[in-house]
């Protein structure tokens, strides 16, 4: 019996150990950019690191207010993300009803060159949209990088939006049928109140994902439209890299990100965990 | 209440799944206000001849009409039906409240009388207090009953059941079965009730139509498929324990079971038919001297028993004895088949050719 204690005691304490090591692992590059971004330039150049050293606030303003600032990139990078999660949320919701529902012709094929779209490396695909972008006049331009969000963002959003649709007897939407309410009542009072989780979670993907994203932001935007990603990637230049302004502005850029996390934490992996409780969605 | 309306036809109905003959040829008229049960085992169609009354599917070929008018291809939202499913497809993310109001908010119906209608179909199937919970809060049976307030607040011209009872326990269906007998009296309206269990359907029933292999093999009262069974196929079907199908030879005019000779006198000719004779498990006597059988089982029902016996050629026979005894294993029994119930039966085209006790039909 206490043998028994015993086991499972140093079996908890080597969970706790494995946990720590990846929490270390995953928090300790986020610290050293905190503390980069109090140092001052010469002192990040410091060698060894001090560890007692005078905090700044400075990287912090310049990255904010100096002729560096990143806050017209910080609102590119949110109009950008925003459109395309928009665009995306409206139209994979009601494909993904279509496929998840509807008898339609070439509904596998269609379902697996959507798929298809996610297994290509993205930096196969830097080129050809140059060219197109650059033949239609819509290089550095929202409606230019939005579309090409839209190529990754869609396939990934419509596939995670099926699963969630197919989650629902298919007897709840007969029901609808019978109490003579249309298709689209059905989609709107009995299909979409029962997948907000899932319509929640690939919001917070697509949003993340577009906020995040730099191949494409690199190559096909520009003076105007430069997210915030490749306004940091500016601060590394050839003559020097100012690691302590990068760091501030690589804070700031993580901050929503971040903020997203702590929020939506719950609806992620209610959104997650949704499909695995059959039986009437227990609230 | 109605006026005498609910009056379902089909005509020559035909549906097919791919290569899989759901239903092959199917005719069948439902009285206004009747109780209607289409009872087979799973896969016979009987499903599907709901779906396709509700119109949830499309037949392949023939004709529906209600109240004689055509609806074989009109939505399901225009034919006046409700709908109670197996898994009562309640909707989660609504209280019991607006579950029930929703047939009536697609209809553009007045909020104020929403209101009145929801409170009294629920009163109607005693859910009531429970207006407010959310589907998850409910035990199944508050469930059915939901779906059922749902189907009810409306007031349909057909109403149709597709496995009510299935998803609850044993005794908790005894009692429903017999609400939903009283709620369809009280509301006078046309039942169609889809189930594979014959007791519930002989029970319930006003009539039954009996599937197999998506088509109709018999049609009649719960008093007519028992006492008259069209097939050795419904006569295998109904009853607890069914009949008893024993294969019989005649020989020198008398009809003989397992080796036994001339156990029953033949009403007519046979002569030249495979021959089957069917008897209920109470039909079934012991005696001092008859056919030869070994126990296999007794079981004690308590105010009667069942015997599962075995036959000297291997045939087994059940038989229902009313009153409670003690038997050894293997004990050698005789039994005597009282000729007046018994049905013969044709093997090959496995129809019923007469019964016993009537000799006229």
């Amino acid at each position: 019996m206490s043998s028994h204690k015993t086991s499972q005691r140093r079996r908890t304490s080597l969970l706790y150990v494995v946990v720590a090591i990846l929490l270390i692992s995953w928090i300790f590059p986020i610290l050293w950019a905190v503390v980069v971004s109090l140092k001052s330039e010469t002192e990040v150049l410091a060698y060894p690191p001090r560890v007692v050293f005078e905090p700044t606030l400075k990287n912090y303003n310049d990255a904010i207010f100096s002729s560096l600032s990143i806050v017209p990139s910080f609102i590119t990078s949110f109009i950008l993300s925003s459109l395309t999660t928009l665009l995306t949320i409206l139209l994979a919701v009601p494909a993904a009803y279509a496929f998840a529902r509807l008898r339609l012709p070439a509904k596998k094929s269609a379902g697996f060159y959507t798929l298809v779209t996610q297994m290509i490396p993205p930096v196969g695909l830097v080129i050809p949209y140059f060219l197109i972008l650059n033949q239609i006049g819509w290089l550095d331009t929202y409606r230019g990088m939005v579309t090409v969000y839209l190529t990754f963002s869609l396939p990934f959003a419509i596939w995670l939006m099926i699963s969630y649709m197919e989650d629902i007897p298919r007897e709840m939407e007969e029901a609808a049928y019978l109490d003579k309410a249309s298709r689209l009542q059905t989609l709107w009072y009995v299909i979409l109140p029962q997948v907000r989780g899932g319509i929640a979670v690939t919001t917070i993907f697509v949003f993340l994902n577009a906020w995040n994203e730099f191949l494409f932001a690199v190559q096909l935007g520009g003076n105007n439209v430069r997210p915030v990603t490749v306004a940091m990637y500016n601060f590394v230049s050839v003559e020097q890299t100012l690691w302590a302004q990068l760091a501030g502005a690589a804070l700031l850029a993580m901050l929503p990100v971040i903020i997203i996390g702590i929020f939506a934490q719950k609806q992620i992996v209610k959104g997650l965990t949704v499909g695995a409780v059959k039986g009437g969605g227990r609230q | 209440m109605n006026d005498q309306k609910g009056r379902v036809s089909l005509r020559s109905i035909e549906k097919n799944f791919g290569d899989f003959r759901a239903l092959k040829d199917i005719d069948l008229d439902i009285e206004p206000s009747e109780f209607f049960a289409l009872l087979g085992p799973s896969g016979s169609g009987k499903s599907t001849t709901l779906r396709v009354i509700a119109g949830l599917e499309l037949p392949d070929n023939g004709t529906l009409t209600v109240d004689g008018q055509d609806i074989t291809y009109a939505q399901p939202g225009e034919r006046n039906v409700a709908m109670v499913f197996q898994n009562y497809a309640l909707y989660p993310h609504m209280t019991i409240e607006e579950n029930i109001a929703f047939p009536l908010k697609m209809d553009e119906v007045d909020k104020a009388q929403i209101s009145d209608q929801v409170q009294e179909a629920a009163r109607k199937v005693k859910i009531d207090h429970l207006l407010h919970r959310r589907p998850g809060q409910l035990s199944g049976g508050q469930q059915q009953r939901c779906a059922l307030a749902r189907a009810i607040v409306r007031q349909p011209r057909l109403f149709l059941l597709d496995e009510p009872l299935s998803n609850l326990d044993a005794q908790l269906r005894l009692e429903t079965r017999i609400e939903l007998r009283r709620l369809h009296e009280s509301m006078d309206v046309t039942t169609i009730y889809v189930t594979h269990d014959q007791e519930e359907a002989m029970t319930i029933a006003d009539r039954m139509a009996i599937f197999l292999d998506g088509d109709i093999i018999q049609v009649g009262t719960p008093d007519e498929v028992f006492n008259h069974p069209k097939t050795m196929d419904v006569a295998a079907f109904i009853g607890s324990p069914p009949m008893n199908l024993l294969n019989a030879n005649i020989e020198n005019g008398g009809i003989g079971i397992a080796g036994v000779d001339a156990l029953l006198k033949p009403p007519r000719d046979f002569t030249g038919t495979e021959l089957v004779v069917g008897v209920r498990p109470s039909h079934i006597r012991l005696d001092s001297d008859g056919i030869p059988a070994r126990l296999l089982l007794s079981e004690n029902l308590g105010e009667s028993m069942l015997l599962n016996t075995e036959l000297s050629d291997g045939q087994i026979v059940k038989l229902r004895l009313p009153e409670v005894r003690r038997f050894s294993p293997d004990e050698m029994l005789a039994l005597r088949i009282d000729a007046d119930y018994v049905h013969f039966f044709d093997a090959k085209s496995r129809e019923r050719i007469l019964t016993g006790d009537t000799r006229k039909d």
